[in-house]
C-alpha cells in the first residue's frame, strides 16, 4: 500500500474516535454535571524522499466545553449547582477529585456524601457533618451551612492551577495534576442541579458531517483500489 | 465501532428515566408516596493520549490529550423526600406527619418497617394498624366502648368514654428518623425498611429532635409534580431518539467500511 491509502485511513480511524466522542456526549445528555467534550484534530507531517512530504490528520487532544449547563430546580437541600466558575471536591479513594454534580445525601453517619458514596469536603478539606436531628438545612450562595442559624460547615469550591488540567474521570470526576486553588467568588444554588452542558442539536450535526465524511473516505478508499488494480492489470497485460 | 455500545448505555438510561417517571405517574395519588428522580453519571474513560505525555524533547507536553467516554451508567434513583399537601378526610385514624419522621411498624418476620402512610385502621382486637393488618409500634390498643378518641400534635391518644366527662391516655406514637431517608430500601406497600445506608432509626416522640408533628383526621398526598414528570418524560423520550439516530449513524458507517472491496 501506498501513502494515499496510509493518509486516508488515519482520517478514518480520527472520524471513528469522534463519532464515539459523539455518542458519548449524546449518551450523557442527561447527566447531572457531565461537561461536553470534543476532539481536536491536528496535521502531522512525515518527510517521504528528499523533497516530498505527506501531511495526515490525527486526533492529538480533547478539549472540555466549560460552559455553564442549564440549571434545573429540585428542591431538595441537598441538591446543589455552581453558578459560573469552581469545581465541587469530593474524597474518593484515589484522592481528591473535581466534580460539577452537585446531588449531595448525607450517610448514615450524617456525612455529606456524593451518590457513589464519596464525601464532600469543606473549604478546610474535611468532610461535612450534618446532624441526623437538622431541619431546615440552609445553604448560603458562598457555600455556607447552617441549621436554624447555626453554623456547620461550608462547602468548598475549587479550580484546577493550571487551565485545561482535567483528565475525565468514571462518575463525572475530573482529577488535576498540578493541584487546585480555592475559588473566592464562587457560587452555591441550594435546591438546583446542573444539567449537562451537551449541545444536542451541534452533536448531531457534527455527527452527521462526520458519517457523510467517513462515507466519502470510503468511497476514497474503494477508487483508489480501482486505480491500483487497473495499474496492475494494464502492467500485465 | 464503539459509538453503537455507548448510544446503547444512552438508551438504557432514558429508558429507565422513562421508568422511573411512569412509576411516578402512577403513584400520582399513593398516600405519603415521594417522587424518585434517575440520577447518572459517565462511565469509564478510556486514555488514547493520556495529558501531560511528553511530547517532545524539550518538555513540551500535551495539554489535555485525548479522553474517550465509553457512555453512561444510571448511578441512583433517589427519593426526593418532600412532604405532600395533607387532605382532610376526617377518619379518626388518619394520621398525616406533618415534617420529618415515619411511623415504625412491626411486620409480620418480627423486623420494624417505617411507612408515611398515616391511612391507620382497627383490629378486631382493637389494636391500631396499618392498612395491610401490621401492628403500629409502640402497640396501641383501643378499647371497645370507646366512644371517640382523638390523637394531639405530641402523639399522645385519648379516647372519650360515655360514662366518664375526662378523657383517658391510651398511649403515645413515636416517630422514627434516619440519618439518610434517602438510603431506606422500598419495599412497596408504602413501607421502608432500615439498611446499611440509612443508619440506625432514632426513636423520639413527635415534636421532638427534629420530628415533624402528628395531625389527626388528614392524610398526606403524594409530593409527585406531574406538570414536572411530563417535561421530565418529553425530555426523556427526546434524549431516547436521539441515542436512536446515533446508533443508525454508526451503522451506516460500519456499512461503509463493510463496502470497500
Amino acid at each position: 500500500m501506498d501513502n494515499t491509502s496510509y493518509t486516508i485511513l488515519t482520517r478514518q480511524s480520527g472520524l471513528t474516535r469522534e463519532m464515539s466522542t459523539i455518542a458519548n456526549n449524546i449518551a450523557n445528555a442527561s447527566t447531572t454535571g457531565f461537561r461536553q467534550e470534543g476532539l481536536v484534530f491536528s496535521e502531522y507531517v512525515q518527510k517521504v524522499g528528499r523533497n516530498d512530504s505527506v501531511s495526515m490528520a490525527t486526533s492529538r487532544v480533547s478539549h472540555v466545553r466549560g460552559e455553564q449547563g442549564a440549571l434545573i430546580q429540585t428542591g431538595n437541600s441537598f441538591d446543589l449547582a455552581v453558578e459560573g466558575d469552581g469545581f465541587f471536591l469530593v474524597q474518593t479513594p484515589d484522592g481528591e477529585r473535581l466534580t460539577r454534580a452537585g446531588a449531595f445525601t448525607p450517610n448514615h453517619d450524617g456525612d455529606l456524601v456524593n451518590m457513589d458514596g464519596y464525601a464532600v469536603l469543606d473549604v478546610s478539606g474535611s468532610p461535612i457533618f450534618i446532624p441526623p436531628d437538622s431541619v431546615g438545612i440552609k445553604i448560603a450562595p458562598d457555600g455556607t451551612i447552617s441549621n436554624q442559624g447555626q453554623l456547620l460547615g461550608q462547602i468548598g469550591l475549587v479550580r484546577p492551577t493550571t487551565a485545561h488540567d482535567l483528565t475525565r474521570e468514571a462518575g463525572v470526576l475530573f482529577s488535576v495534576k498540578n493541584g487546585h486553588e480555592p475559588v473566592v467568588a464562587g457560587r452555591v444554588m441550594q435546591g438546583f442541579l446542573e444539567n449537562s452542558n451537551v449541545n444536542t442539536i451541534g452533536q448531531l450535526t457534527r455527527m452527521i458531517e462526520v458519517q457523510r465524511a467517513y462515507e466519502a473516505g470510503q468511497s476514497f478508499l474503494e477508487q483508489e483500489n480501482d486505480r491500483v488494480l487497473n495499474t496492475v492489470k494494464t502492467l500485465i497485460r | 465501532m464503539r459509538a453503537l455500545k455507548i448510544a446503547a448505555t444512552g438508551m438504557s438510561a432514558q429508558q429507565l428515566r422513562v421508568e422511573t417517571i411512569s412509576n411516578n405517574l402512577a403513584n400520582m395519588s399513593t398516600t405519603g408516596y415521594n417522587a424518585r428522580r434517575a440520577e447518572f453519571s459517565d462511565l469509564h474513560y478510556q486514555q488514547a493520549s493520556r495529558p501531560g505525555t511528553i511530547n517532545a524533547a524539550d518538555g513540551t507536553i500535551l495539554p489535555t490529550g485525548v479522553q474517550l467516554g465509553l457512555g453512561v451508567r444510571p448511578t441512583a434513583v433517589s427519593v426526593h423526600l418532600a412532604q405532600g399537601s395533607l387532605s382532610q378526610t376526617n377518619g379518626d385514624l388518619d394520621i398525616a406527619i406533618e415534617g420529618r419522621g415515619y411511623f415504625e411498624i412491626v411486620l409480620p418476620s418480627g423486623q420494624s418497617g417505617y411507612t408515611r402512610d398515616g391511612g391507620l385502621k382497627r383490629s378486631a382486637d382493637g389494636l391500631i394498624v396499618t392498612s395491610d393488618g401490621f401492628p403500629v409500634a409502640p402497640e396501641i390498643v383501643i378499647p371497645e366502648d370507646a366512644r371517640s378518641i382523638s390523637i394531639n400534635a405530641d402523639g399522645q391518644v385519648f379516647a372519650y368514654f360515655s360514662d366518664a366527662a375526662e378523657a383517658q391516655l391510651l398511649g403515645e406514637f413515636s416517630l422514627a428518623n434516619f440519618a439518610n431517608p434517602k438510603g431506606l430500601e422500598a419495599v412497596g406497600s408504602n413501607l421502608f425498611l432500615e439498611t446499611e445506608a440509612s443508619g440506625v432509626p432514632i426513636v423520639s416522640a413527635p415534636g421532638e429532635d427534629g420530628l415533624g408533628t402528628l395531625r389527626q383526621g388528614y392524610l398526606e398526598d403524594s409530593s409527585v409534580d406531574a406538570v414536572r414528570e411530563v417535561t421530565e418524560l418529553i425530555e426523556a423520550q427526546r434524549g431516547y431518539e436521539l441515542n436512536a439516530k446515533v446508533i443508525t449513524a454508526a451503522d451506516q458507517m460500519l456499512a461503509a467500511t463493510a463496502q470497500v472491496r
